[in-house]
Formats: C-alpha cells, sequence, structure tokens
C-alpha cells in the first residue's frame, strides 16, 4: 500500500542480540560498540563478523593501535566462531597502525576509503576509533574528530558498509559527535560487587527500531558472546510475548502426592504458581519431586531448576533417573554469579526443548544464593519478572522456599513472593504430645476453593503421606498448642 | 611437539627450500641465494604488513633472526645493521651458498614457525600461502625499492 522503504535487518548470529536490538541490526547503519577495556567489544565485532560475513557481504576490519593485530588474532582464535579458513577471503584484516601516527585523519580517511574501495566490503570495523582519535589528537590543520567520524560515516554508509567502530567511551559526556552521527550504540561494561563479575550490555541508541531497553546481562564462554535479554513482563509491550502457548482452562494438574489434590480443590490449576514454604527438612524438596514424576508418569514433562545439593537421597535419584531417562530438563548450577535474566532464558529454552508443563524451581533462597549479588537487590522485582515470563508460557510452576520456623507470626516467603504466586501451601514442624510431626495446610488456591485443614502428613520411602487433620489442638502455629474441649478425653 | 605440528613444519620447510631454488636457480652463487630470499621476504611483507603493521613484521623478524643465529651465528652481526634485512642478504651472499641456501631456510622457516605459534599453523599457511606458491622472478631482478 506504501512506498515506504523497509530497512533490512540482519541477523547478528549473537545469542540474544537480535532480540534486545529490537529483531537485528539495520543493514548499512552506522554502529559504535564501546566500553571499557575487557569488557567485550572486540569479542563481540570478531563474533559479529564471522556470524555477518558471507560470499555476497565481506568484511573489512581495521585494527589500529592498541591491542597489537597479532594478539587479536591469537586470542580470538580461541572461540569456536573464529574460522581461520576465511581470513583474506571473505574477510579481510587491514592495520592502520602507520597512517594513524602520522596524526593525520585525513590520510587515515583516505587509506580506510581506498581498502573499502578495492575489497567492496558489505561489513567494515574499525578497532579502535578511540586510538585513531587519541593518536590524532586536537588539531588545527585539517580536519576535525567531529568531521573524521561525520565522514566515515557518511562515506561508509554510501559504500553500502554497515559498519563498526569499536572503542572505550571517547569522552563520558554524551555529547561527543561520535554519538550523535551512530545509529546505533552498544555499551558493554562488567560490573564488579563484592566478588562476582556481572557483564551486562545495553542498546543506547539504534535508529528506526524498537530496542529492548534496560541493561541485560551476558557471558562469554568458549563459543563468544551470549546475551541474556532481560525478561520483559507480558503485557507491558504489545508485541514482546507470545501468546500464551496453552490458553487458560480450567483443568487442573494432579500434584503425586495422595491427599494433596483434594486440598487443593482438585489439584492444582494449570498454569498457576504455586510456593511451597516450610522449614529446613520439611519435605519441601520431596513434594516438587512427586510433583514432577507425576507429570512424567502423565506424559507431561518437566523442567527443575535445582540450586539445592543433597546427594545420595531418594528424591535425587527420582530426579536423576528422570532426567536421564529423557522426561525432564535439568538446570543445575553453582556458579554464583548467574543473572536471574540468564537462568530464565535457560529455562524457557529448556520448557520449548522438552515442551514441558510443568516447573520446579527449587528453592528461591538457593536462587536467590545463586544470582550475583547485585542482583540480590532487585530479586523480589526479577522474580515477578520471572513468573510473569513463566506464566505467560502457560507452564505451571512449583517453587520451594526455605521457611525460618517462627512461631510469632506466619510467613509464607521471604521475598514477599507470597503475594505473587497463585496458590501456597505451608508445611511447619509442631509439638503434639511431646513428638515433632510436621502438618501442612494449602494457605491459598486463587479462584478456588479449597481445604483450610491442617493435616499431618509424614515423609516415608514412597515419599509424602498426608494422614489425617489435626484435630482437638489449637494454636498449633504458634507453636503453643493447647487442647480444645473436643479434644479432652 | 605432536607428530602432526612437526609434519606441517617438515611441510613448510619444503616449501621454502624449493620457492628458494625455483628463485635462486639450481646450483647458485650465494648471491643468487640472498637475492631470493629478499624476493621471498618482500612477499612475506606484502602478506603480513597489511594485516599487522610493519612493526610487527620487524619485531617477528629480529625475534627469528636471533634464534636462527643459533645455528648460524654469522647470520646476525653485532652492529647497526644487526636486524637489517640488507645486512642479512649481505652476509649470505658472502658465505659458500650451501651455508647460505641452509642459512636461509633455517631463517625463513624459524619465522613461519615463530608466528605460526602466535597465530596457529592454518592461519599462517593460510596468510603465508601467497609467498610459496607465486614463481619467484629470475634472480637478480629482485631488488628492495
Amino acid at each position: 500500500m506504501t512506498d515506504r522503504m523497509n530497512i533490512m535487518q540482519l541477523a547478528t548470529g549473537v545469542p540474544g542480540l537480535d532480540s534486545i536490538l529490537g529483531g537485528g541490526l539495520p543493514e548499512f547503519s552506522f554502529n559504535l560498540i564501546t566500553g571499557p577495556p575487557g569488557s567485550g567489544k572486540t569479542t563481540l565485532a570478531h563474533q559479529l563478523m564471522f556470524a555477518l560475513t558471507t560470499r555476497e557481504r565481506r568484511a573489512l576490519f581495521f585494527t589500529v593501535l592498541g591491542e597489537p593485530p597479532l594478539k587479536m588474532l591469537r586470542y580470538q582464535q580461541q572461540f569456536s566462531f573464529f574460522d581461520a579458513a576465511r581470513i583474506n577471503d571473505t574477510i579481510r584484516f587491514v592495520n592502520l597502525a602507520e597512517e594513524a601516527a602520522s596524526g593525520d585523519y585525513e590520510r587515515v580517511l583516505a587509506r580506510i576509503l581506498k581498502e573499502v574501495e578495492a575489497f567492496t566490503p558489505g561489513l567494515v570495523f574499525v578497532d579502535s576509533f578511540r586510538s585513531v582519535l587519541a593518536e590524532a589528537g586536537p588539531r588545527t590543520d585539517g580536519i576535525s574528530s567531529q568531521q573524521f567520524i561525520q565522514q566515515l560515516g557518511v562515506q561508509l554508509s554510501s559504500w553500502q558498509a554497515t559498519t563498526f567502530l569499536i572503542g572505550e567511551e571517547p569522552t563520558q559526556d554524551n555529547a561527543h559527535p561520535v554519538y550523535t552521527v551512530a545509529d546505533g550504540l552498544l555499551y558493554l561494561c562488567q560490573s564488579l560487587y563484592r566478588n562476582s563479575m556481572v557483564r551486562k550490555i545495553q542498546v543506547l541508541k539504534l535508529r528506526g527500531q524498537a530496542t529492548s531497553p534496560g541493561i541485560h546481562t551476558f557471558r562469554i564462554t568458549g563459543d563468544g558472546i551470549e546475551i541474556f535479554p532481560a525478561a520483559v513482563v507480558p503485557g507491558d509491550s504489545g508485541a514482546a510475548q507470545a501468546p500464551r502457548t496453552a490458553p487458560v482452562r480450567t483443568a487442573r494438574l494432579a500434584m503425586g502426592v495422595p491427599g494433596l489434590d483434594e486440598m487443593l480443590g482438585g489439584g492444582l490449576p494449570s498454569g498457576y504458581s504455586l510456593l511451597v514454604a516450610g522449614p529446613s527438612g520439611s519435605g519441601k524438596t520431596i513434594l516438587a519431586t512427586a510433583f514432577l514424576a507425576e507429570g512424567v508418569r502423565l506424559g507431561e514433562p518437566g523442567v527443575i531448576v535445582a540450586f539445592e545439593q543433597t546427594p545420595s537421597q531418594s528424591w535425587t535419584r527420582t530426579i536423576d533417573n528422570l532426567v536421564r531417562s529423557g522426561k525432564l530438563g535439568l538446570i543445575n548450577t553453582r556458579l554464583l554469579d548467574l543473572s536471574i535474566d540468564e537462568i530464565v532464558q535457560h529455562l524457557i529454552e529448556s520448557i520449548q526443548r522438552m515442551g514441558a508443563s510443568r516447573v520446579v524451581i527449587d528453592s528461591l533462597s538457593g536462587f536467590e544464593l545463586a544470582v550475583a549479588p547485585t542482583f540480590r537487590e532487585d530479586f523480589r522485582e526479577s522474580l515477578f519478572r520471572m513468573i510473569s515470563v513463566l506464566s505467560g508460557l502457560g507452564v505451571t510452576v512449583l517453587m520451594t522456599s526455605e521457611l525460618e520456623d517462627r512461631y510469632t507470626d506466619l510467613r509464607f516467603s521471604s521475598y514477599g513472593s507470597a503475594f505473587l504466586t497463585d496458590a501456597i501451601i505451608v508445611q511447619r514442624y509442631v509439638e503434639l504430645e511431646s513428638r515433632l510431626k510436621r502438618v501442612m495446610a494449602v494457605v491459598k488456591v486463587r479462584g478456588s476453593a479449597h481445604s483450610d485443614q491442617l493435616r499431618q502428613y509424614e515423609i516415608t520411602g514412597e515419599g509424602i503421606v498426608i494422614g489425617d487433620p489435626v484435630t482437638g489442638c489449637a494454636g498449633l502455629l504458634s507453636g503453643r498448642p493447647r487442647r480444645t474441649r473436643s479434644g479432652l478425653p | 611437539m605432536s607428530t602432526l605440528g612437526e609434519g606441517r613444519n617438515d611441510q613448510r620447510r619444503e616449501a621454502i627450500r624449493q620457492t628458494l631454488v625455483l628463485g635462486a636457480g639450481a646450483g647458485p652463487e650465494a648471491g643468487a641465494v640472498a637475492a631470493a630470499v629478499l624476493g621471498v621476504w618482500h612477499r612475506i611483507g606484502e602478506c603480513l604488513v597489511p594485516m599487522i603493521g610493519a612493526r610487527g613484521v620487524e619485531a617477528l623478524f629480529g625475534r627469528a633472526l636471533q634464534l636462527t643465529a643459533s645455528a648460524f651465528p654469522w647470520l646476525a652481526a653485532a652492529g647497526e645493521d644487526k636486524t637489517s634485512l640488507a645486512g642479512v642478504a649481505a652476509r649470505l651472499a658472502s658465505r659458500d651458498p650451501q651455508a647460505a641456501a641452509e642459512a636461509s631456510v633455517a631463517l625463513l622457516a624459524t619465522f613461519t614457525e615463530l608466528l605460526a605459534t602466535l597465530i596457529g599453523a592454518s592461519l599462517t599457511d593460510r596468510l603465508l600461502d601467497p609467498v610459496w606458491t607465486v614463481s619467484t622472478p629470475p634472480a637478480g631482478q629482485e631488488t628492495r625499492p
């Protein structure tokens, strides 16, 4: 209908990057990759280059001062994306040290244009423009740094080259001409907080498309950079979330613990999030395992994110067997510098791969320990986003939460996560007739009738066995039960 | 070192030897050997300087010369033109042809092996491939500008 020109978006091949760029990188755009030393700029540039380069779209990589080209080639080869066979074929490196050292922008520009003209690349990288500017310094004759960047941008766009300038921030203030000229601006950094280091990336600017705002975390592995886009809460942006894969149904999921389904009013409604809160040793993980095993039995695959490791227990074996049989996805991490988005990313991948409908996070307490300290302040907020994303996927989530055994108040979680979940089961220890007994109750099931009984239960080799309601006593949860009249002999 | 790496080094050495023979002719004078080395070096420069810069190539050459001099001490003379290419060529030309040829192969092989330890064998072979396959102009015509 309209003649509006459509800008082609290039798929960057960097996991997560296209998503935060809002679909991909605009063709013929003039981009800046900035950040302090060691933040991953050169690695990102190389990964982009190897992913984007084709026979038709060749790449020219200009090295200036800074990292010696030999070193760069040496270290970048350690990444799996580096393909030596393409060097001097579709990818060429050109060293500009001599021109840059002359301090003459026009010479640098002329050399760049000469090489571009000769090789006709579709991709041009300059690493680093900072050293071009620093080397040339403030000059009164010839063109200024501003004109240099401006002309470079204009010329390379005219040559139909998608361009990347790599460098440390030219100045602290964003008014530097290079920021104005650039179509895209990626900022990488690594933040150190307490004893953990977390890498972050931000799209500060990208003309013409809706990027994913905020700070995203990434990790550098042998395969290069993997970005974990910050989870987007469904509903706050029309396009961000796919429609719920599983429609809201009245279907209920069996918990795998005899008697518990009745307490929940007929099972856990599908798509709900359930918080199982209780003190250490109360059987939260066993309940979660039963939930997953029951799912597998009924042909509903699951995924467990396990932060708690207590080997050689029966539930561990159950989980292991299910994972080995391919019916259960396991995300098991001992890293202590995770971002929540990284976990969510892995979780979503795993859910989609397994076709999972049941998810267990065991436990929120372990999760909080595993995320890098810098994220702990926002843990509750991130948890909210994670639950929203998962519910957007239509999966049913069971989260366990370690609870201090306090008898003065009735609390379900230390993060205020209770209000985030649709259903809550609480487990407590109580003293009954000089014995330490376990009791469990359903505190809430949103939009559903449920039992209000406090039920005794035991943990046997078979799992959780729910017993009778506790009758004849009151004040159990206060830790000081008293016999009621009806309970008297 | 693995046998694979050794095999690769042997192959490279053989390519260097053949290139020099092609450049200097069979049964050459030492001067022709020196000229052939200059010719090969010129092409190495053409391949590497645009990529890693003249300084980078010079530094590698200096190191290669130092390493080769342990077997051919006469190759690295003291003094100002210790690492200059012209000085090396002159010293090659002043030897008997056999010694000049051996030292030349050793120097170029050391240089390529040094590069390979830094950027890997496959990338090294890839970058220097044009040096060994292009036929050398007849000895005597090759001069450094």
